[in-house]
């Protein structure tokens, strides 16, 4: 009796505290696939709730000289996940004494999901890269491990306003004409650009830069360019 | 109950098929200060004596000519204290309009709704008619109204009238004296000399009262300016 | 689920140079399911003047005869023809009044000053909230798609015919990644001396 009247949590006045292992650090990742290229890009800025964490925060994780990895989501769960990811591509290299493919790599991302089926990490992923003939290519997930080849993908915060302007302008979705040709990395690399001013427009967790990664055969290029930081 | 029994309208129909409490209405207006208003080219001229029946009066205390919007005056002839109820009921009726449209109320709509409050009060239980007789001007879209509205709920747009004392006088000058392209400057002066048609004593900045509108709003003129168009009259 | 995702549905409206124009899909839904393709929720309330009522459909039928009524008055009281600016305040008070039991729409209004011809958007939530922004406005289930689709896309002073290409690709493309918004668009370009109403063919998944 008096048990159950402290234990009653709708007297007035009475606090519940939650507690939540997740929250979400906003960030976008945009990533197209050419024909002998793979471009994958992120925006540098963290947030908590309203806060700005950084502004100068890549999500872009190089694996290897020929995959790239594209994180957001929960910033602690991000950094987790990509060093148990580091560490198991390590132990397929000392295994089979050769780095692991873009395919491969997309495959063990997609197992280690799944492996917290039941306690997910809070990420969303896109893994960028060239397969072992060369060619662009790139697969996103959802938290628990579902994977998709794509030629284009937008994730994270805004990957749903930028998504359909990829069907758009990469995917040539709703335009007249025939059959579309393999992208350019001129023109990827500029509805990249376009995307990503469009999110921080709109997107109060995607802003401050982005960093570009080209991938091609002869490895990772770098670039950056900033975007507003209000 | 008692007072459900004799809450009827005292405005009721005579054999002739007249509304003697709105005679006796428009009688109190005509007995009332007089009042005039003048559409001018560039804008709309309210004007009205300001008696005061004893010297120890302090003259600029209570106005006649009030704002209603900040493009809407308003002036009357007849009962003060009713007048004042209406002013309020105006002042409110705008700010409803304000509300619901985000936009200014256009005097027209103004004139409407406060002479639809008019009528009610000739029809309704326990009121009687209000003993005033309206004049509202107001400038919007590029152009300035003047309207006159009665006890009864009539109203009327004027190009220039009189309402009040003398107003058969008043109104036969003003036949004369206006014309269409008149500047405000003028229907001002013309306004004064209409007033001093049936003026008793002399007329001073503390017992006529001038409101003017125009592209930039409706204002009562100060007592030193209406001095300086006073001192203009011949 | 929301209420104002029962029946699923978008409506954008962009400004041109001297134009407008109003767009939405035509679906009407229950959750998943598809009922019908041929669905109204863009209505003319003047021959300049449109609005857009996306979410819970009942709600776009009563709450567009509510402002048929309230404008039929207000044009009858004044003798004149309403403007774009004074019937979105029009709007926002209907929705304002049931602030406490609201109305599941998100209007959007389209249409050009009848005095002046001046170009006029807005758009507000589902208890009068209005924004009047210079360049475009998007409301309904995939909303977020179209405000990709439009930060993009929209650049100003757009022609008739370019407003209609840029309003209709944004449409499209948005609502593809919509489940519930889609088969089918229509899109409304009012200009000063016409207005000249197109419907979509898309894909119908």
């Amino acid at each position: 009796m008096f048990g159950q009247a402290i234990l009653n949590d709708n007297l007035p006045g009475a606090k519940q505290h939650h507690w939540s292992p997740y929250t979400d650090n906003g960030g976008t990742i945009v990533a197209v696939a050419g024909d002998d290229f793979a471009i994958i890009a992120s925006d540098t800025r963290l947030i908590q709730g309203y806060s700005i964490l950084s502004r100068e925060q890549t999500k872009l994780f190089k694996l290897s000289e020929q995959t790239v990895l594209g994180v957001s989501g929960c910033w602690c769960d991000v950094l987790t996940f990509t060093r148990t990811l580091e560490a198991r591509m390590k132990m397929y290299l000392h295994e089979h004494l050769k780095p692991m493919s873009t395919p491969a790599v997309a495959q063990l991302v997609s197992t280690m999901l799944y492996h917290k089926r039941f306690f997910p990490y809070y990420v969303s992923n896109i893994v960028a890269g060239l397969d072992q003939d060369g060619k662009g290519t790139l697969y996103s997930y959802d938290p628990v491990g579902h994977c998709e080849k794509n030629r284009y993908r937008a994730g994270g915060a805004a990957g749903a306003m930028l998504q359909p302007l990829l069907d758009n302008q990469v995917g040539l979705k709703n335009m007249k004409g025939g059959v579309l040709p393999d992208i350019t990395k001129e023109k990827a690399l500029m509805v990249i650009k376009d995307s990503f001013i469009s999110a921080a427009e709109r997107d109060t967790s995607t802003g401050d830069g982005v960093i570009i990664n080209i991938i091609t055969k002869s490895g990772v290029e770098v670039m950056h360019f900033p975007l507003r930081k209000d | 109950m008692a007072s459900e029994r004799y809450s009827f309208s005292l405005t009721t129909f005579s054999p002739s098929g007249k509304l003697v409490q709105i005679e006796y209405a428009l009688a109190a207006v005509a007995a009332g200060a007089a009042s005039v208003g003048i559409k001018a080219a560039n804008g709309v001229v309210l004007a009205t004596e300001k008696k005061h029946r004893s010297i120890l009066y302090e003259e600029h205390s209570v106005h006649k000519i009030e704002m209603i919007t900040p493009k809407i005056g308003m002036v009357y002839s007849g009962m003060g204290p009713d007048y004042r109820l209406l002013v309020r009921q105006a002042r409110k009726m705008a700010q409803q309009y304000w509300v619901t449209y985000q936009e200014q109320i256009p005097t027209a709509q103004l004139v409407q709704r406060v002479a639809t409050l008019m009528q009610e009060y000739t029809q309704s239980g326990g009121v009687r008619p209000f003993g005033v007789s309206l004049l509202m001007c107001g400038w919007d879209e590029g152009r300035p109204y003047l309207f006159q509205c009665d006890p009864s709920g009539a109203y009327f747009a004027w190009k220039a009238t009189a309402m009040g004392k003398n107003y058969i006088n008043g109104k036969t000058f003003l036949e004369k004296r206006y014309n269409e392209d008149l500047e405000l400057d003028d229907a001002v002066h013309t306004a004064i000399l209409t007033l001093k048609e049936g003026f008793e004593g002399g007329m001073t900045e503390d017992n006529v009262e001038i409101g003017i509108c125009n592209e930039q709003g409706f204002r009562r003129l100060s007592p030193a300016e209406v001095k300086d168009y006073l001192a203009n009259i011949a | 689920m929301s209420i104002l995702s029962y029946n699923g549905g978008c409506v954008l409206a962009m400004k041109g140079k001297g134009c407008v124009a109003i767009a939405s899909d035509r679906r009407f839904g229950v959750q998943t399911s598809t009922l019908a393709m041929d669905f109204q929720r863009i209505f003319e309330m003047g021959p300049h003047l449109y609005v857009g009522l996306p979410g819970l459909a009942t709600d776009t039928l009563t709450v567009h005869e509510r402002l048929r009524f309230r404008l039929n008055l207000y044009e009858l009281r004044e003798s004149r023809k309403i403007k774009p600016q004074t019937f979105s305040a029009m709007v926002s008070n209907l929705l304002y009044e049931r602030r406490f039991g609201p109305y599941f729409v998100e209007p959007v209004i389209a249409g050009l000053d009848p005095v002046t011809w001046e170009p006029f958007i807005s758009a507000m939530d589902l208890i009068g909230c209005p924004n009047v922004p210079e360049d475009f406005v998007v409301a309904g289930t995939c909303a977020e798609q179209l405000f990709g689709m439009c930060e993009a896309l929209w650049e100003p002073n757009l022609e008739p015919d370019s407003l209609f290409e840029t309003i209709s690709q944004a449409l499209m493309n948005a609502f593809d990644r919509d489940a519930i918004s889609g088969w089918g668009g229509i899109v409304h370009v009012i200009e000063k001396d016409k207005v000249t109403t197109r419907l979509l063919k898309t894909r119908m998944d």
